[in-house]
């Protein structure tokens, strides 16, 4: 038991320490930042950080990723790239819509209404898996052994980034107040 | 070979992963120790659920703070047992374990006879059945079983498909599955001797056996390895993810998932909110000094709590205005009674950025402190 909790947290320290290191490159970059600018930094740091502990072996930590390499700019840019240790490609998105369609296609030939207790429950589990589908950054190439493995996987990468950053908004708290009773 | 019968599974195969303490190009190089959690329990497991159970009882079991100690270990132990239920099922299921069995081995000691002047299986077979810890022997005496009468002593995994064929087909069919089955069978952690010159590579098929009274087509087949995957999955699931044991059926547990990486998701923006207003620069150094423990244990509430106190809450919130919201308990348990002293910083938020932020619960102090000298950001 000790090593398992010890190798959780050996992944607290490496997010908290890519963390801090895209933080670094944020605030080299602009000296004053609003607090959006702030807590958009923040977030993105953190997302890229815990992302990166997976070594882009899940689905979900690459559709991060990528999700960051397409969308993000300037300081983000560079951040993310420190915080993985490789440049980041360009990526369309022109391949996304595609796929959207063929869904559709395929769901709209389905036509067929059966109202027993145990399609019903299907259908059920059927939109909920659509909808953790849809949570899961990196959603449209999973099926349904590897969605749940990837939310797994995901689950704990965000209790551990939770965590970390708890702990931290905790002590700035208590740091915070102290600054401002004296 | 009768790939009809045998299946292939698309995600990531166990045989691999589990060589994974011999030698292995390890995507994790760098973090390796992360995911090389408790040798003596773990180890022999494919290496994603080793890493899920070390997380599964690191998180949760960093969570309960006072009893950490207590039901760390148990829940470790719950938790091998859980990927040791996994991995077997994948491999293990399909032939009963023979210590559980009593008729079987007194059944499989029996038929050794017949099966040896069946055709001529690879002398590789022998061995597998022979190392194997019984399992494989087990199986390996099932078709040779089919032709003899004794199928009554067998309860479980019996092959339907050997008892239509004739005598000498089945004897075919048996040593090639006989011979996927020594395959299998190296998948095991148990059958480290087993000879490795299959014909075929042994990675990427599960091979299973249809249990009594089962349809064994290969579509049925494919289907039940399917949903035992998942439910071994969901299993794993319901220990990560708090308050999920009294739940059964996926519909349920589909829905405490996703509200469980809701709140979790919703946790990051609240945080990266906060952490932002708390400081003027992005530096963590100090804090990182003080919270020095976080990497110990958790100073604060449960995850599980407050994800509950949030889920509550979050019925009330569907339809408040701004201005009526109530704090969450998630305030009183991050201690941000404080806060609201921080705020002359706070700059005026837009329409978005306040209902996002009604979703944590933590505006209603904000929206009086508001300074006119920061830019409104859109």
């Amino acid at each position: 038991m000790q090593k398992s909790s010890s190798s959780a947290l050996m992944v607290k320290q490496e997010f908290f320490t890519k963390w801090k290191k895209g933080l670094q490159i944020y605030s080299a970059f602009n000296k004053e930042m609003t607090i959006m600018e702030r807590k958009r930094a923040i977030k993105l740091s953190a997302d890229v950080a815990i992302a990166s502990t997976r070594s882009a072996t899940t689905q979900w930590s690459r559709a991060v990723v990528a999700d960051v390499s397409t969308s993000a700019a300037g300081a983000a840019r560079i951040a993310a790239e420190e915080i993985l240790g490789r440049k980041l490609t360009e990526r369309r998105k022109a391949l996304a819509s595609k796929k959207i369609v063929r869904r559709r296609r395929k769901a709209a030939a389905r036509g067929v209404v059966r109202s027993s207790a145990a399609a019903v429950a299907k259908k059920r589990v059927r939109n909920r898996t659509r909808v953790l589908k849809r949570l899961i950054p990196g959603r449209k190439k999973l099926d349904e052994i590897s969605l749940i493995k990837e939310t797994l996987d995901y689950i704990a990468s965000l209790q551990v980034q939770v965590d970390v950053m708890r702990h931290i908004a905790a002590a700035a708290e208590t740091m915070h107040q102290q600054q401002i009773s004296f | 070979m009768d790939k009809d019968y045998f299946m292939s599974s698309g995600i990531i195969p166990p045989p691999q992963p589990l060589h994974f303490e011999t030698s292995m190009p390890n995507p994790w190089s760098s973090d390796q120790s992360f995911f090389n959690p408790n040798p003596s329990i773990i180890h022999q497991f494919p290496h994603f659920d080793s890493s899920w159970t070390s997380i599964a009882s690191s998180t949760t079991a960093a969570a309960l703070a006072p009893p950490s100690l207590a039901a760390d270990p148990g829940f470790a132990e719950r938790a091998a047992k859980f990927s040791r239920f996994g991995s077997r099922s994948l491999n293990g299921r399909t032939s009963p374990p023979p210590m559980s069995r009593g008729s079987n081995p007194p059944a499989a000691e029996l038929s050794t006879p017949p099966l040896k002047p069946d055709g001529s299986p690879p002398p590789r077979n022998r061995n597998s059945g022979e190392n194997s810890n019984g399992e494989s022997s087990v199986s390996d005496q099932i078709p040779a079983k089919m032709n003899s009468r004794k199928r009554k002593a067998i309860s479980r995994g019996k092959n339907k498909d050997d008892r239509s064929n004739s005598p000498k087909e089945a004897a075919a069919d048996g040593s090639s599955k006989r011979s996927k089955q020594s395959e299998n069978c190296e998948n095991e952690e148990e059958c480290n001797k087993a000879d490795q010159k299959p014909p075929e590579p042994p990675k990427d098929y599960i091979h299973v056996r249809a249990r009594r009274g089962q349809a064994t087509d290969s579509h049925s087949l494919a289907e039940r390895v399917r949903r035992e995957k998942i439910s071994e999955r969901m299993k794993l699931l319901q220990d990560l993810v708090p308050g999920c044991n009294k739940v059964t059926g996926k519909a349920l547990m589909l829905d405490e998932i996703i509200n469980y990486v809701q709140s979790l998701q919703r946790q990051v923006e609240f945080l990266s909110m906060k952490l932002a207003s708390v400081n003027p620069d992005l530096d963590f150094n100090m804090e990182s000094l003080l919270s020095k423990d976080m990497y110990q244990q958790q100073l604060y509430p449960l995850d599980s709590s407050i994800y509950h106190n949030q889920n509550v809450q979050h019925q009330h919130l569907q339809g408040t205005t701004i201005s009526s919201v109530d704090p969450l308990p998630l305030d009183a348990s991050l201690g941000i009674d404080g806060f609201s002293e921080n705020l002359p910083q706070f700059p005026a938020f837009t329409e978005d950025d306040l209902h996002s932020i009604v979703q944590m619960g933590f505006l209603q102090n904000s929206v009086q402190n508001q300074t006119s000298n920061m830019k409104v950001e859109l």
